[in-house]
């Protein structure tokens, strides 16, 4: 269950977990294959991106939420109802049911006060509790069916969530960048790493969220592929690398260095990996300023060679 | 019948109305002017394949039993319905419970039910707004209400084409098929009568509904209401 202030508290004890290298190390290499192609964004646009307002950034949520923008008049009273952090973002917002028609329309409903953000509180609340049940039943109906048993509502609640398992995949995502950004701001140990080590350490705070999930970790991506589900899990892992980035960018407090701390066992052939892994962005960023250079003494070499074969033509 | 009168489509309908009602084992489900099993059925199917499923995966979460209310106000319109368990092997099931009763003052207790279905039953009803008071008595917190019916065609060529079929095919088939063309020509008339999808989707809100979405099938000519009682 969340603690007070709405985190979601980590367990440990799931340490215990068998370690399964090659769903790490799929997520891994996943995650340094993006770093890639930011390294050569960054190569190509020489700048680090800045990015966020020094505000607290208030994450945006890009776990399908439920409600549409409502604009029937009757419930105007409710619409200023407190502000929501969920604006709807490209994924679809509204439940797309296929009749032959295939036509959904909304109306955001409620006698009283509680109208308006109620039914994504709750859904936010079914799908929190569902998490834990992950382990167990995997990213699929029965988890959410469980969580909604576990917050006391009626287990019919889930049928009525549009992209059931995918929205559970999305809310951990959106939960551990949280996690994350959050980890990040209380100013953590980055300040005197190199940006290699920097982005590890980052990179492995959020791989250590998964941990506990690593067993369905297959599952999780495969329902991020479905197609429907893509432009959210791309958004997600736009801001994930960006948040990275930043932070690596980013000058922190104190080092204080985590590892010693973290119960690592069977986590340090990971880390060495990752590391790796990190390194060869890193080279390849440098293989391709040499590779670039390279092309330029081939291309004054050639044009050399061309000149003279022109010249020596002339002249012949 | 209906079978003629919806080429069979009535069927899909239904069906679609389960789906979306995501039925789930151990549910505790109330079909309300539903005395012929046909929404009941294929709740208890759907549920029955989860089932199956559930404990491939070595699951075991059923110890609540699945419970089925068919609730009608005809005790006739309940005996077929018996009969027509007893034809598919389920009269000695024990999740189905035929009831006789009135949509509008229901027999149940608060806060107990998962699921609410009423499939073309609505339009019947004397006081909508009561049995959907009551729909939302009986329901838990979580619980859906999910109506089927017969609603308004909008669309402007199929609209003609559809009140031609209503007011000219349909009595002439009651004519002919069960002798009978007043109750057909009173049936299509209390189709317009009864309100329009938006209509009907404020009437749920005003119960106190969340989330009040319809679904139009067929361009209209059937829509399904779905409700959530948080």
């Amino acid at each position: 269950m969340p603690t007070p202030n709405g985190r979601y508290p980590r367990s440990h004890s799931t340490f215990s977990w068998p370690f399964r290298r090659t769903d790490t190390a799929v997520a891994i290499v996943y995650l340094s294959n993006m770093l890639r192609s930011v390294a050569a964004r960054r190569l190509l646009t020489h700048f680090v991106s800045p990015g966020r307002s020094a505000a607290a950034p208030a994450l945006r949520r890009l776990s399908t939420p439920a409600s549409p923008q409502p604009n029937q008049p009757h419930t105007s009273s409710e619409q200023l109802q407190g502000e929501h952090p969920n604006p709807t973002h490209g994924a679809s917002a509204s439940s797309r049911a296929t009749g032959e028609d295939g036509e959904p329309h909304l109306r955001r409903g409620g006698a009283g006060p509680r109208a308006r953000g109620d039914y994504e509180e709750e859904q936010a609340r079914v799908l929190r509790a569902a998490v834990p049940h992950v382990v167990r039943f995997g990213w699929s109906e029965s988890a959410l069916i469980a969580g909604a048993r576990d917050v006391g509502l009626s287990p019919s609640i889930v049928g009525s969530f549009p992209r059931k398992e995918a929205a559970l995949v999305e809310f951990f995502m959106d939960d551990c960048l949280q996690r994350l950004i959050d980890r990040i701001d209380s100013g953590e140990e980055l300040k005197d790493l190199i940006l290699s080590d920097r982005l590890s350490k980052l990179i492995r705070i959020r791989l250590e969220m998964q941990a506990p999930y690593i067993s369905k970790w297959p599952q999780a991506l495969s329902i991020q592929a479905q197609p429907v589900n893509l432009p959210t899990s791309f958004k997600q892992r736009a801001l994930l690398v960006d948040e990275i980035w930043h932070a690596a960018g980013d000058t922190g407090s104190d080092i204080d260095w985590y590892v010693k701390r973290t119960v690592l066992g069977d986590f340090r052939d990971t880390w060495k990996f990752l590391g790796h892994r990190i390194k060869d962005a890193f080279d390849l960023q440098k293989t391709v300023k040499e590779a670039a250079y390279l092309a330029e003494a081939v291309a004054a070499g050639m044009g050399n060679s061309v000149q003279g074969a022109m010249r020596r033509l002339f002249q012949g | 019948m209906n079978d003629m009168m919806s080429a069979g489509l009535h069927r899909l309908w239904k069906d679609r109305l389960v789906s979306k009602l995501h039925p789930f084992p151990g549910m505790k489900h109330l079909d309300v002017a539903g005395g012929t099993g046909d929404v009941a059925f294929r709740v208890l199917e759907s549920i029955n394949s989860v089932s199956r499923r559930a404990i491939q995966d070595g699951l075991a979460e059923t110890e609540e039993e699945t419970q089925i209310y068919i609730c009608d106000i005809n005790p006739n319109m309940l005996n077929v319905g018996k009969k027509r368990a007893i034809e598919r092997g389920l009269g000695e099931n024990h999740c189905l419970h035929w009831i006789e009763g009135d949509a509008e003052a229901l027999s149940f207790e608060d806060g107990s039910m998962d699921g609410y279905t009423i499939a073309f039953g609505i339009r019947n009803v004397t006081h909508v707004e009561e049995a959907l008071a009551e729909a939302y008595r009986v329901l838990k917190r979580g619980g859906r209400f999910l109506c089927l019916e017969l609603s308004h065609v909008e669309l402007p060529i199929f609209k003609q084409l559809y009140d031609y079929y209503s007011f000219s095919v349909i009595p002439a088939m009651g004519e002919l098929v069960a002798g009978d063309r007043e109750s057909y020509q009173y049936l299509v008339e209390s189709i317009r009568r009864f309100p329009n999808q938006e209509a009907f989707a404020r009437m749920i809100v005003d119960t106190g509904f969340e989330k009040i979405e319809y679904e139009n099938l067929v361009g209209g000519v059937v829509a399904i209401h779905s409700g959530l009682k948080l």
